[in-house]
């Protein structure tokens, strides 16, 4: 089956080798970057917004109203995470882990979301979290700067719908990345969006000859979603604890499945 | 996609042992388990070479090639090469046509990469369709593959539950076990063994891109024995376990068809499920060793707790002699030389009431890294076959029980498995009948609503 699409790709690349063609393809790509820079602008202006609500609840000392706004606030970032990994030392200010760094909890160096998640849900407190809380309002300012002036480089974009599986499938299906408050599948939600809406882009360049690649594709991402859906609780989703382990073996499944076909989007389109 | 490489030697049954013994006059010695041959009149001892015989030095090549079709598979009677892995899988397969995609799929992932071949170039922009860890050319290496199922694989699926083997239940725990959850069980597992780790782990990698939808890697634990040079007669000793005793001097004689068919093979005799005959049971057990407080014991007392010498492997009874010698307790009925206690003593008693708890062990050592105490993690994959796991393992495991060995190890996973029947040819695939009869039942039952309708 993985050979079927390897051959579908070789024949398309066949076409596209000759340099006018590389050209075209290239240039077929304007449409869906540019579409995808207005939604990742999109994303980020809500990041922004929602953020400054985020962190003045958190300086105001409203635990309550922290915590309800912390999921929410972090799908804008999960959704386009492959561009705003783009600039590690962001990233690694907003959303590093705790066993990302040496000392974990107790290290200087873990700030952003996970060190006032860790605020929040282990202590139930917003005590000593402000500096926290003003240090990742400005990195996510910062961040819309930086992305806003950026050209999206199209292999980056094409291959962050293979990027955000890979993550989810490394360090994210063990509901290790929100470990205090088990809001994961609001993460999933949003990791899974953000690279079915680079698919959803690119498909009109593939769907002729693609179109088993792109049924595959689409049946992996729509098992997700039905089994997301079943943990839809308001506007949200229940704790990461409440997913059952079958559950679990779907999800990772799919996005196993979803990585291994996505990362191959990038040839498919005749990029490197 | 691959073409199969050439020239490559069949390993299947090389023979050694036996040839030296005999040149060394120690023929009457051969037979593993006491009386019993005389008791079956065998005349000639068991030929050929046994699992457990330690990889001989510069004696691999990288064209070894164990075949992969047969009556049962390979990596169970077959010589246990210097590297061998356990992996452990969660299913997804809803559906018996699910089950047999994968099936399929292991089968002939399993059959490339045991033969060997050339794996193709692709556009350079595509990921490559190889790890690549062995180079272009993938060598089979004495590389075996076998598939085992867990209960849970049958348990957790309505129309495989009533062809699950007759013994075959979730691992439960012994009184010395600390198993730690996440390396325990699962719905299938591999065992990977070949000449160098590389082809192991290259082989493990290849079947996890090619099965992303259907199997979750779990856990796994991976091994080696060492390489023995042989005497300057040419005898090859058993390799030695991390605890520095040779481990496997008694195995039972893995060449001797006939033996194998009666402790390991599940014949039409077992009331088994049809399906399942060919196929084995497989205990899996990773037991820590703690070594730093061993090399702290006596020589004497390590030596009493395993009831054999530490450097020859000789039966305590027999203190000059070699590891060959058949352990005898019949004139010690007090344990005076071999404690009553000693490992080997409980594991096989040699009396004619623990004849049919005979076992064909296949382990390798580990090494993993260093425990939060600063102690170091090593032990032994202890890998075992019977054609009755109740008999078998389960019946050692409880004589072995309260064991003074147990001050220096503690299992922390495994868990218990059914290897499938071989594969008989290119038209037959891993876990045929297995499916047919899923099918059937499945077929029944449509047919039961209907009428009861
Ligand atoms: C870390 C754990 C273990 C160590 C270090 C160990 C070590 C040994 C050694 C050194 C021997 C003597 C050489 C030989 O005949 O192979 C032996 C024999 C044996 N062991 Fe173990 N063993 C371990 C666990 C087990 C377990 C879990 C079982 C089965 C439940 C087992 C069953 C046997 C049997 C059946 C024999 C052969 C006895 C005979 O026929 O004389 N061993 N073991």
């Amino acid at each position: 089956m993985i050979r079927k699409h390897v051959l579908a790709a070789l024949a398309l690349i066949a076409v596209s080798t000759g340099s006018s063609t590389a050209q075209n393809t290239t240039l077929d790509l304007v449409e869906p970057i540019t579409e995808y820079k207005i939604y990742v602008t999109e994303k980020l202006d809500r990041l922004v917004a929602d953020t400054k609500t985020f962190t003045d609840a958190v300086k105001a000392g409203d635990v309550t109203k922290a915590k309800a706004l912390f999921a929410p606030t972090r799908m804008s970032y999960e959704a386009v995470e492959p561009i705003a990994e783009l600039f590690s030392d962001l990233d690694a200010s907003i959303d590093s882990r705790a066993d990302d760094h040496e000392k974990a909890e107790a290290d200087p160096d873990f700030t952003g979301f996970h060190r006032i998640e860790h605020g929040l849900w282990v202590k139930n407190s917003t005590a000593d979290l402000a500096p926290f809380a003003d240090k990742l309002m400005s990195d996510v300012t910062e961040l819309r700067k930086r992305i806003t002036a950026l050209t999206l480089p199209p292999d980056k974009v094409v291959g962050g719908a293979a990027v955000l599986m890979e993550e989810v499938a490394a360090t994210k299906i063990s509901g290790e990345e929100d470990r205090y408050s088990h809001t994961d599948l609001w993460d999933f939600r949003a990791n899974f969006d953000g690279s079915y809406k680079i698919v959803e882009l690119v498909r009109p360049l593939i769907a002729k000859k693609e179109a088993a690649f792109l049924a595959k594709v689409d049946a992996n991402f729509s098992k997700v979603s039905n089994t997301l859906d079943k943990y839809k609780q308001g506007a949200g989703y229940v704790s990461y604890e409440k997913l059952t382990e079958d559950d679990r073996k779907v999800l990772a499944v799919a996005v196993n499945t979803l990585a291994e076909d996505l990362s191959t989007l990038r040839a498919k389109l005749g990029l490197d | 996609m691959t073409k199969r490489s050439s020239p490559t030697r069949d390993i299947s049954a090389v023979s050694s042992r036996r040839a030296v013994l005999k040149a060394l006059g120690l023929a009457s010695a051969l037979c593993p388990f006491g009386g019993m041959a005389v008791a079956e009149g065998t005349a000639t001892p068991p030929a050929g070479r046994h699992v457990t015989d330690a990889p001989v030095a510069n004696a691999a090549s990288p064209h070894d090639r164990v075949p992969f079709h047969g009556a049962h598979q390979a990596g169970i009677t077959t010589p246990r090469p210097a590297n061998g892995m356990i992996a452990s899988f969660d299913v997804v397969a809803d559906t018996p046509d699910a089950l047999e995609r994968l099936f399929r799929r292991l089968t002939q992932r399993i059959s490339f990469l045991t033969a060997g071949g050339t794996i193709d170039e692709t556009d350079p922009r595509l990921p490559p369709p190889d790890s690549g860890i062995v180079g272009p050319v993938v060598r089979p290496d004495g590389l075996t593959v076998t598939v085992s199922l867990g209960a849970s694989l049958f348990e957790d699926r309505p129309w495989l539950v009533r062809l699950k083997p007759r013994r075959l239940i979730r691992m439960t725990r012994f009184p010395n076990d600390a198993l730690d959850r996440q390396n325990c069980h699962g719905d299938l597992a591999l065992q990977i063994c070949a000449n160098t780790q590389d082809t192991t782990i290259h082989a493990l990698r290849d079947i996890i891109k090619n099965c992303p939808d259907q199997l979750i890697l779990k856990w796994k634990q991976e091994g080696n024995v060492p390489v023995i040079v042989p005497g300057p007669d040419g005898t090859v000793q058993s390799a030695r376990n991390f605890l520095g005793f040779r481990d496997g001097s008694a195995n039972p004689d893995a060449a001797d068809a006939a033996l194998m068919d009666r402790l390991v093979w599940v014949g039409e005799d077992r009331d088994e499920p049809a399906w399942a005959v060919g196929g084995s049971y497989q205990a899996v057990r990773i037991i820590r060793n703690f070594v730093e407080r061993w090399d702290r014991t006596p020589l004497r007392e390590q030596e009493l707790i395993m009831g054999r010498v530490k450097n020859s492997g000789a039966p305590l009874h027999r203190r000059g002699g070699h590891e060959f010698m058949v352990p005898d307790f019949s004139d010690d009925p007090k344990g005076v030389t071999t404690p009553v206690d000693a490992h080997i003593r409980l594991a096989n008693p040699r009396t004619d009431d623990t004849r049919d708890s005979l076992i064909l062990r296949r382990p390798f050592n580990y090494s993993n890294g260093v425990t939060r105490s600063g102690q170091l993690d090593q032990g032994l994959l202890f890998i075992c076959y019977q054609a009755d796991l109740e008999r078998g393992f389960i019946a050692v495991q409880r004589r072995l029980d309260g064991e003074p060995l147990e001050e220096y190890i503690k299992p922390v996973g495994g868990g218990y498995f059914y290897v499938l029947p071989g594969v008989h040819s290119d038209a037959d695939h891993l876990g045929s009948a297995l499916i047919a009869a899923a099918r059937t039942g499945l077929a029944e039952s449509v047919n039961r609503e209907k009428r009861t309708r």
